[in-house]
């Protein structure tokens, strides 16, 4: 019996939950949960640190000689760009102030960053979410992009007093607006066949080259805003491939951000008062 | 059940849930991820029956829903339905048998990720059966190596219970 009057439990709290997953006294119960549990899970961190640090720092050891090969080549690499970039620097100024006419949005100067610990990663298949250690009380609001060092880690898709919730690039329903910077060209990036990112909606008759960068494509028109602010980093293209009988091209997409293991992240909150 | 068993059963599955949420859930090896609260709740289903692992499961699954913000009651469903049947394997055939926490960690790994692609099938979420499937055999392999210390641990702080008080639930037939 107990254990039949615990499945229904169960049953009764997934539908609530589900029904109602952004509001209501279960969600603001679950927020008071999530707060009290947060010192502990901080605390756990914070005993699992030394192991990590340990471990990392002997698999930085493990990697040393590799890694000093290939700075070595990216130093050479970067050199040469540097003079290149040297001379293109001059024309900055210019572009900018072109970008912004014709971009008609204010990035980043119309958003401000929350950096915020990583309580639970994603864990396991199932998982295209991450908890964050920042919510309303933080400033943090529904639908804020999230980025890391790297580049778009995804977006907020609840938010409680001190914790949020953020469904990762890799959720099958997150779509995101991007443009390749070298040839222009846009598409809608989101989880493709085995759950890869992908470049969707680019006509054949379009160019795009593994190695070219994938930015945010922010807002095209006033009436439609994009939950995106144009050029947060997204991910390099790793191949391009077409067949005969497909519409678009199949472009794979390496994400920039560490979606997997991300420590901290910062969440972009809009500085308009609503959205 | 005592009280104190209880207490110390409680303690422990909190642990569990906390150390999975925090530390484990970001171990990744070969796509799976060790579940130390899943081997913690076996180890003590085993040792404590089926209502314990019952119970048991119910409330750490819902600390896990609660520190990860997820949707409430589904890690529980499946905890609970987990708990109770390695409880009743414990209470059955699988006593004084050495290899059952093992055996037990093994099949119960497959079936919590089959529940969890079943509920999140269910409820119209993501369930990507292939990356499960890929990532059992490693889920498989890093809890059996979890199950020794851990049921061992768990073995230390609740002491085995008598037989006829694990039993006396079971009704023979014929």
């Amino acid at each position: 019996m107990i254990v039949v009057g615990l499945v229904i439990v169960a049953l009764a709290l997934i539908t609530i939950s589900f029904r109602s997953p952004t509001a209501g006294a279960l969600h603001d119960i679950q927020g008071a949960g999530s707060t009290a549990l947060r010192p502990f899970e901080i605390a756990a961190n914070r005993v699992a640190q030394p192991f990590r640090d340990a471990y990392d720092y002997f698999r930085g050891l493990a990697n040393a000689k590799d890694d000093n090969k290939k700075l070595r080549r990216e130093i050479a690499a970067l050199r040469a760009k540097d003079i290149h970039r040297a001379a293109l620097a001059a024309q900055v100024p210019a572009l900018l102030r072109l970008l912004h006419f014709e971009q008609g949005s204010r990035f980043p100067s119309g958003y401000s960053v929350v950096n915020t610990a990583v309580l639970t990663p994603p864990g396991g298949p199932f998982a295209h979410s991450l908890a964050i250690d920042a919510g309303s009380s933080a400033g943090v609001r529904l639908d804020s992009p999230v980025v890391d060092g790297a580049g778009l880690v995804g977006i907020v898709s609840n938010v409680f007093p001190e914790t949020a919730s953020v469904t990762l690039l890799t959720d099958p329903d997150s779509f995101v607006a991007a443009v390749d910077l070298k040839t222009g060209v846009r598409g809608m990036v989101h989880t493709g066949p085995g759950g890869t990112l992908i470049l969707d909606q680019v006509g054949k008759q379009f160019r795009v080259n593994a190695g070219d960068k994938l930015v945010t494509a922010g807002t095209h028109t006033a009436r439609y805003p994009d939950l995106y602010p144009y050029g947060i980093p997204i991910g390099t293209v790793s191949s391009v491939s077409a067949t005969d009988t497909a519409t678009y091209l199949q472009v794979q997409v390496q994400p920039f951000a560490n979606l997997g293991s991300a420590s901290a992240v910062g969440v972009l909150v809009t500085k308009k008062p609503h959205r | 059940m005592t009280l104190g068993d209880g207490v110390k059963a409680a303690a422990l599955l909190f642990v569990a849930a906390v150390a999975q949420v925090s530390i484990f859930s970001g171990i990744h090896v070969f796509g799976a991820v060790p579940d130390v609260l899943l081997v913690t709740l076996v180890a003590l289903a085993l040792l404590r029956g089926s209502v314990a692992g019952a119970v048991g499961g119910f409330f750490a699954g819902l600390l896990v829903d609660t520190a990860t913000l997820g949707t409430l009651g589904l890690t529980s469903l499946v905890l609970t339905l987990g708990g109770y049947w390695i409880g009743r394997y414990g209470e059955t055939t699988g006593r004084d048998r050495a290899h059952a926490p093992f055996l037990s960690v093994a099949v119960v790994t497959v079936l919590y990720q089959l529940g969890l692609l079943v509920v999140h099938f269910v409820l119209g979420e993501s369930a990507p059966a292939g990356a499960v499937a890929r990532s059992l055999l490693p889920a498989i392999v890093l809890n059996l190596i979890l199950t020794a210390p851990i049921y061992a641990l768990v073995r230390r702080l609740l002491r085995p219970v008598a037989r006829d008080e694990l039993t006396a639930e079971v009704q023979l037939l014929g």
